[in-house]
């Protein structure tokens, strides 16, 4: 098999995988939790961060990317695994209404569907994304991001506020 | 899609189907024209609602572009604004073939997020649950690869084991389908009296019916080794590149199991093996998917042997309220690594939730993949992947 | 009874036995529907069809009346003309071979003498009524299940024919009442014994002929939904599937006149002179049954393998077994 997989203790090579990110890179923040390498970096780093993660490091496997939408910014979680008990958890904010950040499709190319959902929930745009179409919603004649948080629906059910 | 640089690359592997396109060049020269093709949503083979966008040179796919959506109900949306407890039925119904995975995977993030202290009884139920579950989901995923083939009989004899399993799940959380038994912080209710030994009991009959009706069937007949092998074929690293996880990766020789990798739950505790295979084609991930159900088999014994006594639920208190910050949970469904994120605001309800689905992702091997296969083929790798339509669409 | 004798004669006799053969091949479809979904289901741990009339078995009445009063839809750009003609010209010649076929002694509507080339000439008739049907559809779906269907079926004629000289050479006839006559005194003298491959490949090919599993790809209900039929809806479509069952019997009545003796009883003693037909009825029907028994037992081939199967294989088999059969023949 030609994948070959990170060994050695667990601790030690998240400690090397901060490192290694560190100093590549400007990290906001960066501190091991756990299991979980978790770095802040600024947006338009992303595409190289997780480059040297791919390249250098061999994190191999991008999980998901998670979009938050703080209503004034937004917040990308990018969630990598080495395969063998290590995560990589990158975020970044993007301040603004319309977000845009560098795509990581060439890097790792699962990120394609990943950013078109995220293209289709948010109205994330992905610079330099192949195929940023929609996934789930309408092709044409339907411009909202339903998982903005000013998309209101009409059917809350939570009890905050009234007891 | 690839960049144009990997696609020549990953292309130029030897024995790829990729291989059986006519160059572009030859096509002009004889004014040959493709022929476009639309498969779905309304197809018998397309697991729920998918829709392919195919262009044919005769028989032979030269692009495969899937379009979802059709059973889209925005279950991201519909968490963000529902009390914690409520969003597990909706999980449920998710990857509707496997429900257990996708509660299993929503309580541990929200458990990540309360920093719950769970009871060790409830877990091995989990445990116990999520394996009757990974058997309920493969077997009949083997028959519905051989329906797809063509052949009708073997999915009635897998259901016929579903059907059983299902009624031991029915026993313990009162539904067939949509189970809502996994609460954050423990089990719904203690298992009912003697259900474990009627577990075992079936599970004896379960290992000579599945060697017999399954097994042998299935993997013994001629026309199904000339369908399956060396179709949907990839490399390790394609298959990663392309986000593949669960069966299809261990397919290609990936050894990534998140029960042993990650580990959650009570797994560490149990002895199991990670099954893998070299081939990398339709025919790898369903040896993958027998050798599994007899390794759920084996786990399901020992979490029997060591079901602890005590409580199945922890007190958490009427009202959740996390702290702020995000929760992730991550299992390992039938299909592959499920994991979910929870942003709390420190409300009742959650800020953000994102599932991350096996069938979602293990999909974008499609647009790779399928090119190059004849048109018969796209059901076999259909049913590599075993997708299914409420987990691509959330 | 004198006065009957009338019927004896020609165009009377051939009259009443055309309608009499018609009768039989569209009740034979009706049954065999209806065998078909019983077969499946007590394969598939179920029962089938077990409502409508003493155990099921006005199944097929109740079919027959719900497609005659469904609507026949077509679609709006069909080619409306080769769109309904599809059905008859697959039907016709399906209904016509049985005329050639001995039922038991002297029970034969047409003595030709050609009867075998008869037979191979019209079943060939059959491919084009399912390029009518893909074609006039309009479909992607429809007007791929003909282009496989029409490259299956003139494939699997070649080892087809072939596979037929071996009977020929052996009997010196092509008219089947000669063929079915050298086979009496018992099953040894049935000519599966001595062409035993070449009975082989006649039933493969026979089973590709009449487009059942492992060879359905023109219908291919996982990949192209129903191929060249899948626009056909009410009496049209039953006139389809009525084809289909009807030249699966045929193909069963076919070799079992060649290979299985035909009229003749296994055994002398079990002689039953003017209904000899039973033996004629029980072996076809086994051989249906095995038919059956395979369609719900294998999965499907694709294009290129099937093609293997016949090129490479059954067309050099039964090449080298009619050498053998003339070398044979000029030693003994």
């Amino acid at each position: 098999m030609a994948v070959s997989f990170p060994g050695g203790d667990l601790a030690d090579r998240l400690a090397g995988y901060l490192d290694g990110l560190n100093n590549r890179h400007g990290l906001e923040e960066g501190v091991v939790e756990g299991n979980v390498v978790r770095v802040v970096v600024a947006p338009e780093s992303v595409p190289q961060v997780l480059a040297t993660a791919r390249e250098q490091l061999k994190v191999l496997h991008l999980s998901f990317i998670t979009v938050v939408d703080w209503e004034g910014s937004f917040e990308l979680t990018y969630e990598l695994m080495d395969l063998r008990g290590g995560t990589v958890r990158v975020k970044t904010v993007i301040e603004g209404t319309e977000p845009v950040i560098g795509s990581v499709t060439n890097v790792y190319p699962t990120a394609n569907w990943h950013e078109r959902e995220a293209y289709d929930m948010f109205g994330v745009a992905f610079r330099g994304h192949p195929d940023l179409r929609r996934t789930y919603m309408w092709q044409d004649h339907f411009d909202h991001h339903p998982l903005l948080k000013s998309f209101d629906i009409s059917t809350k059910r939570t009890f905050e506020g009234l007891r | 899609m690839l960049s144009e640089e990997r696609r020549n690359e990953t292309v130029a592997l030897d024995g790829t189907a990729s291989g059986r396109l006519a160059r572009p060049d030859i096509r002009s020269e004889f004014g040959l024209e493709t022929m476009d093709m639309n498969m779905g949503p309304q197809h018998p083979a397309m697991h729920g609602l998918l829709r392919l966008i195919l262009e044919l040179d005769g028989e032979t796919v030269m692009r495969c572009d899937p379009v979802m959506g059709y059973l889209h109900r925005s279950q991201e949306k519909i968490a963000e604004n529902r009390m914690y407890p409520a969003v597990v039925p909706m999980t449920d119904r998710l990857d509707y073939f496997a429900n257990i995975h996708n509660e299993h995977g929503y309580v541990l993030a929200v458990e990540d997020v309360l920093d719950a202290e769970i009871p060790p009884r409830a877990e091995y139920i989990r445990v116990l649950m999520s394996e009757l579950m990974r058997l309920a989901s493969h077997i009949p995923s083997i028959g519905f690869l051989m329906l797809e083939l063509g052949a009708f009989t073997p999915i009635l004899y897998a259901f016929r084991e579903r059907e059983r399993i299902q009624n031991f799940l029915e026993a313990i959380t009162g539904a067939r389908m949509m189970f809502h038994y996994f609460r954050i912080g423990g089990v719904k209710a203690d298992l009912p009296p003697g259900i474990l030994e009627e577990i075992s009991e079936y599970l004896d009959g379960l290992e000579g019916r599945f060697q017999t009706d399954t097994v042998d069937l299935v993997t013994g007949s001629e026309i199904y080794v000339a369908r399956t092998k060396d179709v949907g074929k990839m490399t390790p690293e394609q298959a990663l590149d392309m986000g593949v996880t669960g069966p299809p990766l261990r397919g290609t020789g990936v050894d990534f199991d998140i029960r042993r990798d990650y580990p959650y739950s009570v797994y560490p505790e149990l002895d199991f093996d990670v099954v893998t295979d070299d081939a990398g084609d339709v025919a790898a991930s369903y040896r993958v998917r027998i050798g599994e159900v007899w390794q759920s088999i084996r786990i399901i014994r020992q979490v029997i042997e060591k079901m602890p006594e005590g409580p199945v639920m922890a007190d958490l208190g009427r009202r959740l309220r996390p702290r702020e910050g995000d929760g992730f949970g991550r299992v390992e469904s039938p299909r592959g690594e499920f994991a979910v994120h929870v942003v709390s605001d420190g409300s009742d309800s959650a800020y953000r939730v994102h599932y991350r689905d096996p069938s979602f992702c293990n999909m974008q091997l499609l647009q790779e993949v399928v090119p190059g296969h004849y048109l018969p083929d796209i059901m076999p790798i259909l049913g590599m992947i075993d997708p299914v339509s409420g987990g691509w669409d959330k | 009874m004198e006065f009957l004798n009338f019927l004896n004669q020609e165009p009377f006799r051939f009259l009443l036995a055309f309608g009499v053969v018609l009768f039989l091949t569209l009740n034979l479809a009706a049954i065999l529907v209806m065998g078909e979904r019983k077969v499946a289901g007590y394969i598939q741990l179920r029962y089938g069809p077990n409502r409508v009339g003493p155990r099921g078995l006005l199944q097929p009445l109740a079919d027959i009346i719900k497609l005659f009063t469904k609507e026949n839809i077509s679609p709006g750009k069909a080619d409306l003309w080769i769109f309904l003609g599809a059905p008859i010209a697959m039907f016709i010649p399906v209904a016509a071979v049985w005329l050639v076929i001995p039922f038991a002694p002297g029970a034969v509507v047409a003595d030709i003498n050609v009867a075998i080339l008869f037979f191979v000439a019209v079943t060939s008739i059959g491919a084009l009524g399912v390029i009518m049907a893909g074609y006039g559809s309009r479909s992607n779906f429809s007007l791929l299940g003909a282009l496989r269907g029409a490259a299956q079926m003139i494939s699997y004629e070649v080892p087809l024919i072939l596979s037929l000289l071996g009977v020929v050479m052996l009997t010196g006839s092509l008219s089947l009442v000669d063929v079915v006559n050298a086979q009496g005194g018992g099953f040894w003298n049935w000519y599966v014994v001595l062409q035993f491959p070449m009975f082989i490949v006649f039933y493969i090919s026979a089973l590709a002929e009449t487009k059942r599993v492992p060879f359905d790809l023109p219908e291919g209900e996982s990949e192209i939904v129903g191929g060249y039929m899948i626009e056909y809806s009410g009496m049209t479509w039953g006139l389809i599937q009525a084809a289909e069952f009807a030249g699966m019997g045929l193909m069963s009545g076919i070799s079992v006149t060649l290979f299985l003796g035909g009229w003749q009883p296994p055994l002398e003693f079990l002689d039953l002179g003017q209904f000899n037909w039973v033996w004629f009825g029980i072996k076809t029907a086994l051989i249906m049954f095995t038919f059956q028994w395979i369609r719900w037992s294998l999965p499907r081939l694709r294009m290129d393998q099937l093609m293997d199967l016949g090129w490479k294989v059954m067309v050099p088999l039964t090449l080298v077994w009619l050498v053998i059969t003339a070398a044979a023949m000029l030693v003994f």
